[in-house]
């Protein structure tokens, strides 16, 4: 386009350098301490000039004629499309292409005739004056155009196809803490963003097709001093169409007030969309508006990246104050790996906003996702640090029935098994968090066996957080009057304990020897338990007199009469007990056979002569059968079923 | 950071015998030498107070002991009595200060006008010096059950309740900070429209569209709803049909918004709701400076909201109860009924807000617009020299925005941060106080 700038510049160029000699000599003249000699040249010079002048203007009245005519033809090329409904880059290239020569046609009879407001020419003011205005026309033309091409052209994107949503395997707890008490929890699972997404992905925002129109507009705009309309005119239609793709996503704009205010579940799933969110916006939707103005503005400087600030401010800052609001808001237990979540997106694409907003006028935006980082960590901590008060806290007044896994404990385990995923992040936020005193006591004695992961700061506080429901468990475990069901109990729950640490991850931080201690642990209860059921009743099979042959036949009776009772009793009750884990459940009905059978048979074997079938109320056979219902959850008697 | 009881008296002790210092005039000594003339720093105001507040809280750590190591029982009783009047002496001087920077802000040097873009600088500094006082009083140094006992158990949510409400005023002003921003890009396209020398009507024109898009950007304020969008401003199908109007006027952001039937007005007013003066023996102690600050924070977010076109102002009460006999509020009173008054003026004659830049850009802008409407080159002189004049003032208006509005947006932001770590450190006590002995 440049090159095309030769007409008006060699008339114009003599023009000029005509004016200027004249001007020089009349001023010269002008002086009073001038020789005759010199007075005399300046005047020979000044007819000179004189002569050359009103030469040149007489080829300048044919210039000034070639002027108009070239703005004629200027003027009809753009005045034409101002009655025209179509846009002039819908109607083909040719014409945008002619649209724009005559614009740069224009622009330069412009400054070729300001050049020349030196001479007091009315005819040239009036022509100059013709063709700011035809110039100033199609400057708002190409405004509207710009605009036009923009929307039109404006890609649509789902967020479905741009971001692999690969499922993270997970388990959400969106239970709120309060609600253990009541109802078991439900393990649900849900399709959650991973955050391990590789590859930036950035998408043409506006068709790649229209790239050079636009860059075209924006060339002549800026080069003709209209670049804050240019830029006007861009910012708000592409941060128009960011909002839009905002709300799309499903992102409203909420005040902190009812952020504040709103129910967990909610809450939760709004922290979800947000993590999401935020990372389709800053990866997808602002690398790709980023590149667009850079494709369309680079060349100019801190244009484009002060267009990309306006565009994006608004929209990150919405999301930003979601951020805040959400770290403001009472550090809950159950908020721990949502907030622990938006934590890691954040964390993650702090990056990416550096790079993005890595000019001057950006960097209060990389300064608010800094601070809200840092919000984010703390208000994780105090989450990790409420879900340790809640776990000692959570009180029952009554024993749980049946002796089963406790809900507590069930919460507990299934939400911390999620902790190893965030390990990395848990452990930095842990890091300057000393628990309190209370937990000295789980500070671990592993020997040899300690590994890296079993000593960071994650696995430390893992295990302050069982021993925290160890001990609550304990008090649990008083309320049951009845001894034996203590130990069921506490074998059931530690049991289930080691289960959860054994079958995740969380062994990796628990290490062998927590697992083995507390896997002697339950069988201590299992032990437990037995000699505090069994022991009463195996009592009655005891030989009181090992040296002499057999017992009296009515102390045989009442022998047999006092184990049926105590037997029944027990069938009573601890059918109605439970044991969730059926290995657990078989292997303490296998040892209870051997201790219990065992002794019946050995005690009715010794007797064999009084074993009629008054007297002895049970076979071996009935009782070994019996003892396969204890722990099944229903209370059942001996005395009304009568299937033997 | 926890201060034990026993701390606390050992440091006033300790500070009276060094000469009665306060905790206030300790904050104010840290503050350098003039806090009340703080709008030069305006920007590094925040690392200044912090500054103070880290010096406050080694020196209180320096004197933390128990009261037994240097006290006897009388002396300790002695000490009790001197805290108690020690505090009264604290608020007396925090409110004292309110009262000074009050009178400060509502005599304004010359080009720094009530409701200007510095004068707002310069109120936002004075909010975040009697924060940080107010702040001090309250918890520095205070046993955290004495704030969880009636009459703070009810104050002190109260206050941390309005402080959530003056945080989505903070970001609805920062947003509409944006809006009067935009209006400042528009009118620099007017300036390098009109500065032009001789003036054509290729100039006029282009300076007209700008002109109007810039009223209607002024005028879009509070009225949700009548936006053209840009889209629409495209206008691909029949583009003829549209007028001249709709064209020029400028999309309201959805981001401006706030929340969805957010409105500012409604805002102030549930602030205020509820705002009771403490009366008898709670007048003169702590209940006072809470307060106070209540109502710094009320003036200072009502203020904003006046000035800065932000999210439904429709409705925004014009007083608000405080009772003249206090003597820290005259100044405050005074400037409350100085922006009601401009207030009311624009309620009737929908300007685009009480910033002074803003509505000096307004005028100009009508002014200019009938200028550039009857303008045919080459033009009345008188006309253009008075146009010209119109642009070089509104030249130096965009100068102040140009200087005052991002900054401003930072401050505001600023403000916010400040006021959601001043919650959590009201929460915190609160937790403390109440938090059962174990």
């Amino acid at each position: 386009m440049d090159g095309c700038r030769s007409g008006v510049p060699t008339y114009e160029g003599d023009l000029h350098v005509v004016a200027a000699a004249h001007h020089i000599v009349k001023a010269l003249g002008a002086t009073k301490n001038l020789s005759d000699d010199l007075r005399k040249i300046l005047i020979d010079l000044d007819s000179h000039l004189s002569m050359i002048t009103s030469n040149i203007d007489s080829k300048g009245g044919r210039g000034l004629v070639d002027v108009e005519e070239r703005l004629d033809q200027a003027e009809r090329k753009i005045m034409r499309w101002e009655t025209d409904p179509m846009m002039i880059w819908d109607s083909g290239p040719k014409e945008a292409s002619d649209y724009l020569l005559a614009v740069d046609e224009t622009g330069k009879l412009v400054d070729g005739l300001r050049g020349l407001s030196v001479h007091e020419n009315r005819k040239q003011k009036e022509i100059l004056h013709r063709a700011m205005n035809i110039f100033q026309t199609a400057m708002s033309r190409l405004e509207e155009e710009l605009i036009h091409i923009l929307v039109r052209h404006g890609q649509q994107f789902e967020p479905k196809n741009m971001y692999s949503r690969s499922i993270r395997k997970d388990i959400v707890y969106d239970e709120s803490f309060v609600s253990v008490e009541d109802e078991p929890t439900k393990e649900t699972s849900s399709q959650n963003c991973s955050n391990d997404e590789s590859g930036e992905c950035i998408v043409d925002l506006v068709h790649a097709d229209v790239i050079p129109d636009i860059k075209s507009i924006a060339k002549v705009m800026f080069t003709s001093n209209y670049g804050p309309e240019f830029c006007e005119a861009f910012i708000s239609v592409q941060k128009e169409a960011l909002e839009q793709y905002f709300s799309f996503l499903g992102t409203e704009n909420l005040s902190i007030e009812d952020v504040l205010k709103m129910e967990w579940t909610c809450l939760s799933s709004k922290m979800n969309k947000w993590t999401w969110s935020m990372k389709i916006i800053v990866r997808v939707y602002l690398a790709s508006e980023k590149q667009l103005c850079d494709q369309v503005l680079g060349g100019l400087g801190s244009v484009s990246s002060y267009c990309f600030l306006e565009i994006s401010k608004a929209t990150i800052l919405c999301l930003l104050n979601f951020g805040e609001a959400v770290a403001m808001g009472p550090h809950r237990p159950e908020k721990l790996l949502r907030l622990l979540d938006m934590y890691e997106t954040l964390a993650d694409l702090l990056r990416d906003i550096d790079t993005l907003f890595s000019e001057e006028a950006g960097s209060f935006i990389q300064l608010q996702f800094h601070e809200l980082l840092e919000r984010l960590g703390e208000s994780a901590i105090a989450a990790f640090k409420a879900f340790r008060v809640a776990i000692s806290s959570n009180g029952s007044l009554y024993p749980f029935a049946g002796g089963g896994v406790h809900p507590l404990n069930k919460y507990v385990m299934n939400y911390i098994r999620m902790f190893p995923e965030y390990w990395n992040t848990l452990n930095l936020l842990l890091k300057n968090q000393h628990p309190g005193v209370a937990d000295q006591v789980t500070k671990p004695d592993y020997g040899p066996d300690t590994s890296l992961l079993t000593s960071c700061p994650m696995a430390y506080h893992l295990r302050s957080i069982t021993s925290c429901l160890e001990s609550n468990l304990h008090k649990k475990s008083q309320l049951y009057k009845d001894e034996a069901l203590q130990h069921i109990f506490l074998m059931n729950n530690i049991h289930y304990l080691v289960q959860k640490v054994k079958g995740s991850e969380l062994r990796l931080f628990f290490g062998d020897e927590w697992i083995r201690k507390h896997n002697a642990m339950f069988q201590q209860h299992a032990m437990n338990y037995e000699r505090a059921t069994w022991s009463s009743v195996v009592s009655f099979l005891k030989d009181n007199n090992p040296g002499s042959s057999s017992m009296s036949k009515s102390t045989f009776k009442e022998r047999c009469k006092g184990f049926s009772i105590a037997f029944e009793e027990v069938y009573k009750t601890q059918t109605s007990w439970s044991i969730p884990d059926p290995q657990l459940r078989e292997d303490l009905r296998i040892s209870t056979s051997l201790k219990v059978v065992l002794a019946y048979r050995t005690f009715l074997g010794r007797n064999l002569a009084y074993t009629d079938d008054k007297c002895v109320k049970h076979t071996v056979e009935h009782v070994e059968n019996s003892l396969l219902d204890l722990f099944g959850g229903s209370s059942r008697s001996l005395r009304n079923s009568r299937r033997w | 950071m926890t201060w034990s009881k026993g701390g606390t008296i050992c440091f006033f002790f300790l500070n009276r015998k060094a000469g009665k210092e306060s905790r206030v005039s300790v904050l104010r000594t840290s503050l350098g030498p003039s806090p009340l003339n703080s709008s030069q720093a305006i920007l590094s105001s925040n690392t200044t107070l912090f500054h103070c507040k880290n010096q406050l809280q080694q020196k209180c750590n320096a004197f933390k002991r128990k009261p037994s190591v240097f006290l006897g029982e009388n002396q300790y009783q002695e000490v009790i009595m001197d805290t108690q009047e020690q505090e009264l002496e604290d608020i007396e001087l925090f409110q004292k200060h309110v009262s000074d920077r009050f009178t400060e802000l509502s005599s304004p040097p010359e080009d720094d006008a009530l409701l200007s873009v510095s004068w707002l600088h310069r109120l936002l500094d004075v909010f975040l010096c009697c924060e940080a006082e107010f702040e001090a009083i309250l918890i520095m140094d205070r046993d955290p059950s004495q704030l969880s006992k009636p009459p703070f158990d009810r104050l002190i949510p109260e206050f941390i309740e309005r402080a959530v409400k003056a945080l989505d005023i903070c970001n609805a002003v920062a947003n509409g900070v944006d809006s009067v921003r935009h209006c400042q890009k528009l009118s620099e396209i007017v300036i390098s429209a009109l500065d032009q020398n001789p003036l054509g009507d290729g100039h006029a024109k282009r300076a007209k569209k700008a002109l109007l898009m810039l009223l209607s950007a002024m005028n879009l304020d509070d009225k949700e709803g009548t936006h053209v969008k840009a889209t629409e401003r495209s206008w691909s199908f029949g583009r003829r049909g549209v007028n001249k109007e709709q064209i020029a006027g400028h999309f309201r952001s959805l981001s401006w918004q706030v929340a969805k039937n957010w409105s500012s007005a409604k805002q102030i007013q549930s602030m205020i709701y509820n705002l009771v003066a403490p009366r008898g023996a709670e007048a003169s102690g702590l209940p006072s400076p809470i307060y106070t600050m209540n109502v710094i924070m009320i003036f200072v977010m009502w203020a904003l909201v006046a000035a800065i076109p932000c999210q439904e102002r429709n409705g925004l009460p014009t007083h608000f109860p405080v009772p003249k006999q206090l003597n820290w509020a005259h100044s405050l009173i005074g400037l409350q009924e100085k922006i009601a008054d401009e207030w009311k003026k624009k309620e009737k004659k929908g300007m685009s807000g009480l910033l002074d830049e803003l509505q000096k850009m307004e005028k100009l802008a009508q002014s200019l617009i009938d200028f550039t409407d009857s303008f045919h080159f080459p033009g009345d002189a008188e006309k253009v020299k008075e146009a010209a004049a119109n642009v070089s003032e509104l030249k130096e208006i965009f100068g102040r925005m140009d200087q005052g509005l991002t900054p401003l947006q930072m401050h505001i932001r600023e403000v916010f941060h400040r006021i959601v770590r001043s919650r959590t450190e009201f929460l915190d006590v609160l937790e403390k106080g109440s938090a059962p002995v174990v």
